[in-house]
């Protein structure tokens, strides 16, 4: 009996081997060397390319909706208060798509996975031990949403853009113009590598909806985002009540290496 | 009622329907999960009580027992946080999907799905900080917690309530769960509730419904 269990285990020990070997040899990865790739952990990941990520998960941008709920609502026939934008087109997508391949996304931003997901170990459910100062890693999630709220949160306080009130109540006093007083207003915006600057701004002044998009119309959250203050030329040196405590440049991972100034 | 159709009018409906923002629902009285990290044995009956509840295939899991080990010895821990879906006072999930299927109950605050309605575009997975919406790659839907509303509605409590051996985790009123006030053994005489624990993402976001009895590692200072 003994020496059947050793036999057993030798064999099995080779087929294994074999197998490895081969998968090694003809250059396939299996599920698990996959998943403990470098490439899912920081730093590698820092520095993946789209076209990595995409080599094995090609399905986030080739997946369908369904074109029918299960109860036969038509996808056709479907749109949430955030898709009767002027900026919304086409039909109903994933979010994966409408990030990076949709015409709006590929205008106006520069969106990599990396962006967003920023690795996770599989094996714990939190970081060991747990560190809040680590707040990038959180419970059971891909992505830490205070990357989304960036894009996600609520409308700016009304009262300190000194609107008399929300601006989708009051967007006809300014003609749905937001450009009617930012134009004005200094300000070095969007000054983050995941962002054309330029070309918001240019679609910005062609329609506000462009704007609206982000900064409240897109809100899943109902806080804001409290955007940097990058310096522009003639900037006051003292920061108005509401600023305070804001940052003066973005996150590290997000600068622009060579950081442009607005025009004036 | 006249039967003609008045493009004009519904022209202008339409144009005033646009841009109109989410307006978040107000509930009569908020219901929450409580959960004792501390007392929790992580033995995931109620995992299983929710999945038998549901129908759930191995994938799916609408509550999740989260183990959460570390330290050096001598200095070790370990502890669970149980979540499922933190039926938000302000939730995420709610405002993202295009087909109205997430909606929230005014009387109890309840966050619930009919996915009979789900296209899978799966934006309220993404958007919701916790985890809670899950995917079902078999019907390529999404679906949720929604706290057994049959359960509620019928004067009795969810499943994983139900199926807990410890009576670590219950559900009540959020206002009582959070100033201790809640009729339940899932916290003891001395204990403190917390809204937040470590690693868990920032509840301004979406401000879940849910308190802890958090572990001593998993307090936030």
């Amino acid at each position: 009996m003994k020496r059947y269990c050793l036999f057993l285990t030798l064999l099995l020990l080779s087929m294994s081997t074999m197998t490895l070997w081969a998968a090694q040899k003809s250059g396939e990865i299996n599920y698990n060397q996959a998943r403990w790739d470098p490439l899912h952990f920081q730093p590698v990941i820092a520095t993946a390319t789209n076209d990595q990520c995409l080599s094995c998960h090609q399905e986030v941008l080739t997946r369908e909706v369904l074109t029918k709920s299960p109860a036969g609502v038509s996808v056709k026939d479907t749109l949430a208060w955030y898709q009767t934008l002027t900026t919304y087109e086409g039909l109903q997508k994933t979010f994966h798509q409408r990030h990076l391949t949709s015409n709006l996304s590929i205008k106006l931003m520069n969106m990599q996975c990396n962006t967003c997901h920023q690795g996770n170990d599989p094996r714990e459910q939190a970081v060991v031990p747990p560190n809040h100062n680590k707040s990038q890693y959180t419970l059971r999630k891909q992505v830490n949403p205070e990357i989304c709220l960036m894009c996600h949160g609520a409308f700016p306080d009304n009262i300190v853009m000194g609107l008399p009130g929300p601006w989708e109540t009051s967007k006809d006093i300014f003609q749905n113009n937001c450009l009617l007083c930012h134009a004005g207003i200094r300000s070095n915006r969007h000054q983050v590598n995941f962002l054309n600057a330029e070309a918001i701004e240019t679609a910005g002044k062609e329609n506000s909806d462009v704007c609206y998009g982000c900064h409240g119309g897109r809100q899943w959250y109902r806080i804001q985002s409290p955007y940097p203050r990058n310096p522009w030329p003639g900037m006051a040196k003292e920061v108005p009540e509401w600023a305070k405590d804001r940052p003066t440049e973005s996150n590290r991972r997000f600068r622009i290496t060579k950081q442009k100034t607005a025009k004036k | 009622m006249s039967t003609k159709k008045d493009v004009k009018k519904i022209r202008e409906a339409v144009k005033r329907h646009k841009r109109e923002t989410y307006t978040p629902v107000s509930p009569d009285m908020q219901m929450g999960f409580v959960h004792n990290n501390v007392d929790c044995i992580g033995c995931r009956a109620c995992e299983i009580a929710c999945k038998d509840k549901n129908g759930l295939a191995p994938g799916p899991r609408f509550r999740r027992v989260q183990y959460i080990e570390g330290g050096t010895y001598p200095d070790v821990f370990a502890y669970k946080v149980n979540m499922s879906c933190n039926h938000c006072a302000s939730p995420a999930c709610l405002p993202t999907c295009p087909t109205g299927a997430i909606f929230k109950r005014k009387k109890d605050g309840i966050v619930d799905i009919d996915s009979t309605l789900c296209i899978g575009c799966r934006r309220c997975e993404a958007a919701c900080p916790y985890g809670a919406p899950q995917y079902d790659p078999s019907e390529n839907i999404v679906k949720k917690c929604n706290m057994c509303v049959d359960e509620i509605d019928a004067g009795r409590k969810p499943y994983c309530v139900m199926a807990c051996m410890m009576r670590v985790l219950d559900i009540g009123p959020v206002e009582k769960i959070w100033d201790g006030s809640l009729d339940t053994v899932a916290l003891g005489p001395l204990d403190k509730v917390s809204r937040q624990v470590k690693n868990m993402a920032n509840i301004e976001l979406t401000k879940p419904s849910i308190g802890f009895v958090a572990h001593s590692k998993g307090k936030l200072k």
